[in-house]
């Protein structure tokens, strides 16, 4: 019987040895190594998607669940001056004191290292086409341009790599240390490399895949940040530059990237392979709503994130901001809540300046109620302007999936006593004595979680399908990252700070035409006209922080100063008048006021132009120097 | 079966009391203050608005800790013992940047004034209040002349605490009307009706130079309304 046991113990002793050599020479199935992955298409393309899914984001439709500071992802959007959040009851994003300087920070050479061993390793495939080759290669770097431009405009210069950097194990890592590259430096590398790659990018026709227009758009707006940044930064050297420029770029050269851009824009434009989306001409509002969300054969989307229902690939942007009245789920809705200052920024169709008429102070006393024009309908305060607006926005008065928004706040009732009107305001679907509504499905309510604060709801990116907004089925709207209509607003920008003050005049004209303004609507230019037009036609498209960062006036409208008309949110209240016999009972009112929820003025320092590298960065390797006033 | 778990409670619990003592640190108990100076005189800035760096050599990880002036130009930071480097962040506050560089040694306490180069000082000021307007005349000079003048504000608010970002009203002039510095430069703001009920409010004169974030102020003068 022993013995048994020891031939046993003898046996399994000998075969563990022997088990030892081939099990380490298994391959592993669960990491696709270089050589394999590179030398197969199919798998070379889930590689290159899974760096498109990687790029980073500021305010696109989704929330990255790993971003550590919370603010990546649609929710963001609610910290600056288009929205502000009416969802749950973490208000935060409207007590922002200042900005902190670590916002909009990123480090990430995770992605850019496994851009670079990708390049590495599909210069050696064996296998794939020389065509293949080119094409992978140029969108790698494509990737990778696009990348360090999500690097420069939040950081400054970085440093630029653009190779696998291999530790020796020495124990010593000081030979890795690179220290950061001049911020000019990092612009003119993501000029260079698009020149070098456009032609040979493929993907005719893609809008999702990079072809040679997605890399001329980013030039163009990489271009048109570096110039504006030269040109614009002048007054801060000293204060918001650096001695070796690794932030701030010298004056001189604004003039240089102006032109690149205007190039690169017109080179866009003038190869006629997209234009403006104007498919429906019967109603120019909906128009713009459409050439921003509607997906098949859409002529003038260069570049989108997009999502596919079938494949399940989807979202809760709608989920988390459909208007209340509309949702089509029991929970959220109504986070992002338009401000009035956006909606006033939208022009009359006459030109003049948009600031919406006949509205009260919301004080309820009588002074306050002197200047109410008493309208007919809840939509006439909004006639004539600016069809983007609609497009744009939810507002008072409009309807949404055919179904009415019921945007009302409460009602004024006449008070013949004290000869002023008295302001009366219930839950959600309230019904007031004289059995008409009181305030409507939609709010606004001034205190309540999940129904808009401001009056307006956000109608860019809400997908019109039935059920889009409820968690079982999710949204598959696509992000838009470049379309031709940045790309006419890019190359007028360019073409003005040129002082080729015709040719600027032309491509601002094209936009402005689609939205209603009719032909030649400017003749003449300035730098704040342009700077309204961008804030209208690209509003929620992540545009406005990155704008007015580069234009150096973030610090001038967002100053912190309680009051100040531009870091102040204002809301919208409509009201239904109650006055039975009079000729104004049953018209509406509309009463502006600091919207309720929101408490901080916007406050953004010198030291927010460019975002605080971590300690742990600069621990790691002392040659990267921090960025001003941090 | 009800002591039991009590004795282990009550164990658990003098267990709990014990550990206090001997996982907590010491707080730094010595203290730096000083006055950002120019000619001896504090100069004002924002509250919370200026830092100056505090770097101490010698240990592995290199971090500064930041100091925030107080309105008055003063500062202070409870330390350890040991040898600081004292500079102000470049190009924060209103005042032309220096290099140079002050070491502080700390051994229980240390005082310490930092002398600046501000590009301009406030004189004379002298703020009243006439009827229902406040009315503040001062002159500017200008020390260092490497940037130009951008605006001069006139602040008033409830409390002690007044700046660009903490006021109930303010007034402004450019400076394309301020051709020459040697005359008195006259502020005046209407009290608004949220501040003319109260019994008192503060006024502060700030003056902001092209490309510089912060202002430097006068010290708030109080003024008695009623």
């Amino acid at each position: 019987m022993k013995s048994i046991y020891k031939y046993i113990l003898v046996g399994v002793f000998a075969s563990s040895f022997s088990g030892c050599k081939p099990d380490l020479e298994v391959e592993p199935n669960l990491i696709l190594q270089g050589e394999l992955v590179w030398n197969d298409p199919t798998l070379a393309i889930g590689v290159l998607a899974n760096y498109y899914d990687r790029l980073p984001i500021h305010t696109q439709l989704t929330v990255d669940a790993n971003a550590t500071t919370g603010l990546l992802g649609w929710p963001g959007a609610a910290r600056y001056d288009e929205a502000i959040w009416s969802g749950s009851s973490d208000n935060t994003r409207n007590n922002i004191i200042s900005y902190p300087f670590t916002d909009w920070q990123l480090w990430d050479y995770t992605l850019i290292r496994d851009i670079n061993l990708a390049l590495e390793d599909l210069s050696k495939s064996t296998q794939l086409t020389a065509v293949q080759k080119a094409q992978y290669t140029a969108e790698l770097r494509f990737i990778r341009a696009y990348v360090y431009f999500e690097h420069v405009k939040r950081m400054g210069g970085v440093p630029i790599i653009t190779s696998t950097l291999q530790y020796d194990f020495s124990g010593d890592p000081s030979p890795l240390r690179r220290p950061r590259n001049k911020e000019s430096e990092v612009y003119d590398f993501i000029g260079s490399e698009v020149d070098a790659i456009k032609n040979e990018l493929g993907n005719t026709g893609s809008n999702t895949r990079a072809n040679k227009y997605t890399a001329l758009a980013l030039k163009s707006r990489a271009m048109l940040y570096a110039g504006s940044i030269a040109k614009y930064n002048a007054p801060y050297i000293g204060t918001l530059s650096l001695p070796n420029g690794e932030v701030g770029i010298p004056a001189e050269m604004a003039q240089g990237y102006y032109q690149k851009s205007l190039e690169a824009s017109k080179e866009i434009i003038n190869s006629g392979v997209y234009s403006l989306y104007k498919a429906n001409t019967g109603n120019l509002g909906e128009n713009f709503f459409e050439a921003l969300t509607i997906k098949a054969n859409n002529p003038e989307v260069i570049w989108a994130q997009d999502y596919l229902q079938a494949k399940g690939r989807v979202h809760n942007f709608a989920y988390n901001n459909i208007a209340r009245s509309i949702r089509e789920d029991n929970l959220a809705s109504s986070s992002l809540a338009p401000t009035l200052n956006l909606v006033e920024d939208f022009e009359y169709l006459n030109g003049t300046s948009g600031e919406l008429k006949g509205v009260g102070t919301g004080s309820n006393t009588a002074v306050g109620q002197q200047n109410w024009i008493f309208y007919t309908n809840l939509q006439d305060i909004f006639a004539n302007k600016d069809a983007r607006l609609y497009g744009t926005i939810m507002y008072p008065g409009t309807s949404f999936k055919a179904r009415p928004l019921n945007i009302q706040a409460g009602v004024y009732v006449w008070n013949a006593t004290t000869n002023k009107y008295d302001r009366f305001e219930g839950d959600l679907n309230s019904v007031y004595t004289d059995g008409k509504m009181l305030t409507g499905g939609g709010g606004p309510q001034r205190s309540a979680i999940d129904v808009t604060n401001t009056g307006f709801y956000v109608k860019k990116y809400m997908d019109t399908k039935t059920n889009t907004s409820s968690r079982g089925l999710g949204t598959d709207m696509w992000w838009v990252r470049f379309r031709l209509g940045e790309i006419y607003l890019n190359a007028s920008e360019a073409a003005f700070e040129l002082g080729l003050q015709s040719e600027a005049l032309m491509y601002v004209n094209m936009i402005r035409e689609r939205a209603g303004f009719g032909p030649n609507s400017l003749t003449t230019l300035t730098l704040e006209r342009l700077q309204n037009e961008r804030r209208v036609e690209m509003a929620f498209e992540d545009h406005r922080l990155w704008d007015l960062k580069r234009w150096r006036i973030a610090h001038i409208l967002w100053n912190g100063v309680t009051g100040s008309p531009d870091a102040t949110m204002y809301a919208l209240y409509p009201y239904r008048i109650v006055r039975p016999g009079h000729p104004d009972d049953g018209k509406y009112v509309f009463d502006k006021i600091v919207a309720p929820r929101f408490q901080s003025p916007r406050f953004f320092q010198l030291g927010n132009y460019y975002s605080a590298i971590d300690q742990s960065i600069i621990n790691n390797n002392p040659l990267i120097v921090r960025n001003p006033l941090h | 079966m009800k002591l039991k778990l009590l004795a282990y409670i009550t164990l658990g619990l003098v267990l709990t009391l014990a550990g206090c003592a001997k996982d907590n640190y010491e707080p730094p108990t010595s203290v730096l203050s000083g006055r950002v100076v120019y000619n001896d005189q504090p100069v004002g800035v924002r509250s919370n608005g200026v830092q100056l760096e505090l770097w101490q050599p010698g240990f592995q990880l290199y971090q500064k800790i930041p100091i925030y002036v107080a309105q008055d130009g003063t500062f202070s930071a409870s330390l350890f013992d040991g040898d600081y480097k004292l500079i102000p962040l470049r190009g924060n506050g209103p005042w032309a940047t220096k290099t140079d560089t002050i070491n502080v040694q700390v051994r229980g306490s240390a005082t310490v004034d930092v002398p600046v180069d501000p590009y301009f000082v406030i004189k004379n000021e002298k703020v009243q209040r006439n009827a229902n307007t406040i009315d503040a005349t001062f002159n500017l000079q200008q020390v260092n002349t490497s940037r130009k003048l951008e605006r001069v504000n006139l602040y008033i608010g409830t409390t002690t605490i007044v700046d660009a970002n903490n006021s109930g009203a303010n007034a402004q002039m450019l400076a394309s009307s301020i051709t020459n510095l040697s005359q008195p430069v006259t502020l005046s703001i209407n009290l608004p009706a949220s501040l003319s009920s109260k019994s008192y409010v503060y006024a502060r004169i700030g003056v902001k130079t092209e490309g510089v974030g912060e202002l430097v102020y006068s010290a708030p003068v109080k003024i008695q309304l009623k």
